[in-house]
């Protein structure tokens, strides 16, 4: 009767091990994905199609990596205890930020040719005065400046969670004591430089597609949609990795995926009130030059997509996750988090296809082509991760704590 | 307190550590114990497992309000601005849903909230002048540094006082005394 104040068993970590299956896939995806996009550069409009799909799946790539960096990072700012079990996974998914220099490559080379991809309207001289009088900020040098500052800085944070949570796996506990330490004082200043770049990563790559448009909610819209696709991913990932032995099922039961699904339920929730509230603003204002975002998106054929985001984004994830029991649910909460992240799919088609194709949503081969070879890239990325680290944290000062914790 | 009559109606054993009435939970549960509950100053992870509490039927009040509270507020917006004071601003139709979504909103969640909280009053009958826990003066234990476990015995099912009192010697319980309930 008194088992809650015994010593805990010594964790079985699984070593780690190759995902053979999971790197076939996304190699497969890869090639796939790499001949579509070579297909799609050989004549104008398709290269025109091609960088808005490859801005598309860029975004959603930093989206799943950003968004679990985030997690990281406030695991550390707020102590966490009951996250330590599944630390590792959100190291990997943050690790990928990694893959994000290169991935800016071809949305850096959009910026260079703009004869030849026709992506950014404030590239070309439209004569329009309110796009000229953005010009000191929307300039080629400085986006490719904010741009690369972004992509730097998300992966020089990464690195620093990263290596020295790795690091702990094999360290003796007064030096991982003093690594955990270190990163909980890196957390808080890391959350200040976040909310800047993220901003101005949001505005840059998604608001400047239509420069006319403002509207100041945008970058805390994109920081909720960007964390709950984070959050998706993670639980997406926490089964996946349960289900193939890689976290034993006595670290994650089934009530620590209660975190994850209240986690997820809270930020469903702040999605909705946040897009509500730009809406609701930009509506009730009625300013020519913020409305007519909203209208060209509830007009016609692009309503259907307009609607399709707030059931997938909030008011279907919201209704699923409400009992406590569906959170605890590995099949409802890996269907929820499927929907989620097609919801951010669906909500960057939204905000960035609308310019290109007034008539009505519509989706080629040559959009689709960057996304499989991105979203293959982060698959290929996963599998080498799972093949070179434990998923389990072993190292982790607060592991002990973390495993006698309990959500009920 | 000449007049007061006091009447035994179980047994409450008290523990000193969380760990202690986790255990007696369980094996109250494995025994059978039907009108019994553990009291403790502050929630217990773990315990709502030990007794093998069903969830709680507190959602089947919450929910049906919640969702009466979002048609009241679409009553009471269109009711007003369409059908009692058709006034046209600022060029928006009558039933301006975005507009109501604050109100809609604000409605849902007032009715899920008095609603809950209300059924929490009358399923855990708060609002008694004074409880058993009152009368076998453990309650300022339990609100302090002690956790308790109160089995009513003797009524038809039950356990017999002698079979509550045996399991709580066995589980290391550090006092024992009679539930009583005072009749004036």
């Amino acid at each position: 009767m008194m088992e809650h104040a015994d010593a805990l068993l010594p964790i079985d970590v699984p070593p780690p091990r190759p995902a053979r299956r999971l790197a076939a896939v996304a190699i497969a995806l890869m090639i796939l994905g790499a001949a579509l996009c070579a297909l799609a550069l050989r004549n104008q409009h398709d290269r025109s199609c091609f960088a808005v799909g490859w801005l598309w799946a860029f975004c959603f790539v930093v989206s799943i990596s950003l968004g679990s960096l985030f997690f990281l990072a406030l695991h550390y700012l707020t102590h966490s205890i009951w996250s330590v079990v599944v630390k590792r996974v959100a190291d990997m998914l943050a690790a990928s930020l990694w893959l994000t220099p290169v991935l800016f490559i071809p949305v850096a080379l959009f910026v260079l040719f703009p004869n030849r991809f026709d992506l950014f309207p404030w590239l070309g001289d439209h004569g329009d005065h309110e796009i000229h009088v953005r010009r000191e900020y929307l300039n080629a040098p400085f986006f490719l400046a904010r741009g690369a500052a972004c992509v730097l800085l998300w992966s020089a944070f990464a690195w620093h969670f990263v290596r020295r949570s790795v690091r702990q796996d094999r360290a003796d506990a007064a030096k991982s004591l003093a690594s955990l330490l270190r990163m909980r004082a890196v957390s808080a200043p890391f959350m200040l430089v976040f909310a800047v770049t993220l901003t101005a990563a949001s505005v840059d790559w998604l608001m400047s597609l239509e420069p006319n448009w403002i509207s100041t909610m945008f970058g805390v819209y994109i920081f909720a949609g960007f964390t709950v696709t984070g959050l998706a991913t993670l639980a997406l990932a926490t089964v996946w990795l349960r289900a193939t032995g890689r976290l034993p099922r006595s670290l994650v039961s089934d009530g620590r995926l209660y975190s994850f699904g209240g986690l997820m339920f809270a930020f469903v929730s702040f999605w909705g009130y946040i897009a509500f509230s730009q809406y609701m603003l930009t509506w009730y204002a009625n300013l020519p030059e913020e409305s007519f975002y909203m209208v060209e998106r509830a007009g016609g054929r692009w309503l259907g997509v307009s609607v399709a985001l707030a059931l997938v984004r909030f008011a279907i994830p919201f209704l699923v996750l409400l009992p406590r029991r569906a959170k605890m649910s590995p099949r409802l909460l890996v269907a929820t988090s499927l929907l989620l992240i097609g919801g951010q799919l669906l909500d960057l088609y939204w905000l960035i296809a609308r310019p290109y194709h007034s008539a009505g949503p519509a989706i080629g081969w040559q959009e689709v082509g960057p996304l499989l070879f991105c979203v293959g890239l982060l698959g290929l990325f996963v599998a080498w991760f799972v093949s070179r680290y434990p998923m389990v944290a072993a190292g982790d000062p607060m592991m002990e704590m973390s495993r006698r914790f309990r959500e009920t | 307190m000449d007049n007061v009559a006091v009447k035994p109606i179980g047994v409450v054993g008290l523990f000193d550590s969380p760990d202690a009435l986790l255990g007696a939970a369980r094996r109250f549960r494995e025994a059978g114990a039907r009108r019994w509950d553990c009291h403790t100053p502050y929630p217990v992870h773990g315990l709502d497992d030990a007794m093998g509490l069903k969830p709680t039927r507190l959602a089947w009040v919450t929910i049906p309000a919640a969702f009466l509270g979002l048609l009241a507020a679409v009553a009471l917006t269109g009711g007003l601005s369409v059908i009692q004071y058709p006034i046209r601003i600022g060029g928006k139709p009558l039933f301006s849903w975005q507009a109501f979504v604050p109100i809609f909103f604000e409605l849902f969640v007032l009715f899920a909230c008095v609603s809950t909280m209300i059924a929490i009053i009358v399923f855990c009958r708060l609002g008694r002048w004074h409880s058993p826990l009152h009368d076998s003066d453990v309650m300022k234990h339990i609100t302090c540094d002690r956790f308790a476990v109160a089995v009513q015995t003797g009524g038809e099912g039950e356990m017999s006082d002698a079979d509550v009192r045996r399991i709580l010697e066995q589980c290391g319980c550090s006092e024992i005394r009679p539930l009583v309930e005072c009749e004036e």
